[in-house]
């Protein structure tokens, strides 16, 4: 695997326009792991904490704000796991305290996109759902 | 899943040959997954464009995660107004809710959709659906007619089957012929003798799903 050279201009300015909101979610969430039971495919892996909604969104977004942009490529490896393989952003997680989960993986999403980061359905493997 | 096609570079250029500053939009959803209008395949069609006389317009790119869910779009709402038009490479549904979003800026396809259908390979995709809203599988050994049956027959075979083929040509399986082997097979010739209601295809509109669980909450 390549190493990738990430435009952290582009990921702090793209991480800078929801700041507040983003901040105020991640601070905000308690790791009650109440999001885990609304996630389908948490349910469908043997509940694998790997799934859960809240770790997906720490380990991905949350990753982001922490270094700044500033990641290894397996940590680009781990968000790209965490933000497509684990997620179908199916909107359908829950939080009792109002974090707007899909929105967070979507930043993430798209933070990675601009990155030239986004799944390849061509590579000659299984889909990640198959395995 | 929906699968799609893009539509040939000519036709594609023939709409936006009259803008300047031209947006595409690739989408995560389905079209990405049959290679059709993915981020990647945003970048093939700017680099087709340019290569089809395109070479001095601004085409810039964006993939949302899907195009059908508003809350996407909303990504687009800062960058749009700064464009001439905008090309969508989601499905027909995408396309629209695009060109509903943004309805002051000319949207345009560059996919043709095809059909709901599964992957036999990678690039290899078979039509399975076609939504008619009145399911029939159950008596059909989980083979559709509507789509497979050249005549969307909801009862069959007609009289053109012809040694398992379709007589629109040798080539064609008929699909009345596979329901039936496959009943057979499985001990249910009895299901091909219910006979199933016509379709109403007559003055449909544009359907709308409810699911029960939110009837309350939409009822009007």
């Amino acid at each position: 695997m390549e190493n990738l050279e990430l435009d952290t201009t582009q990921v702090k300015k793209m991480l800078g326009k929801h700041k507040a909101k983003m901040k105020f979610y991640l601070g905000m969430c308690a790791h009650c792991s109440l999001c885990a039971e609304s996630c389908f495919l948490f349910n469908s892996h043997d509940n694998d904490p790997k799934y859960m909604p809240s770790y997906k969104f720490i380990n991905s977004l949350g990753t982001l704000y922490k270094k700044k942009g500033r990641i290894k490529q397996e940590t680009v490896e781990e968000i790209k796991a965490n933000i497509w393989e684990r997620c179908a952003l199916c909107t359908r997680c829950y939080c009792p305290f109002g974090i707007d989960i899909p929105s967070m993986i979507a930043l993430a999403r798209s933070i990675m996109r601009s990155q030239g980061v986004y799944p390849q359905y061509d590579e000659e493997k299984a889909h990640p759902l198959a395995e | 899943m929906v699968k799609g096609k893009r539509k040939p570079v000519e036709e594609i250029y023939s709409v936006i040959s009259k803008y300047s500053k031209i947006l595409i939009v690739g989408c995560g959803g389905c079209v990405s997954v049959c290679l059709a209008g993915g981020q990647k395949e945003v970048f093939e069609l700017i680099e087709d464009l340019k290569a089809s006389g395109g070479s001095a317009k601004q085409m810039d790119s964006y993939t949302v995660e899907r195009q059908c869910n508003m809350t996407f779009l909303a990504e687009l709402d800062d960058m749009a107004d700064a464009y001439d038009c905008i090309v969508s490479m989601a499905c027909g549904a995408g396309v629209q809710y695009l060109a509903e979003r943004f309805a002051n800026i000319p949207v345009f396809p560059a996919i043709n959709t095809i059909a709901i259908g599964v992957d036999r390979e990678i690039g290899v995709y078979e039509e399975k659906c076609r939504a008619c809203g009145q399911c029939v599988l159950s008596y059909t050994g989980g083979i559709c007619p509507v789509t497979k049956c050249a005549k969307g027959l909801f009862n069959g075979p007609c009289g053109g089957t012809n040694s398992g083929m379709c007589e629109i040509n040798n080539q064609t399986p008929c699909a009345w012929h596979d329901i039936y082997t496959r009943l057979k097979d499985q001990g249910r010739l009895d299901d091909i003798l219910k006979i199933q209601a016509p379709m109403q295809w007559q003055n449909q509109v544009q359907r709308t799903i409810v699911q029960d669980a939110y009837a309350e909450r939409y009822a009007k």
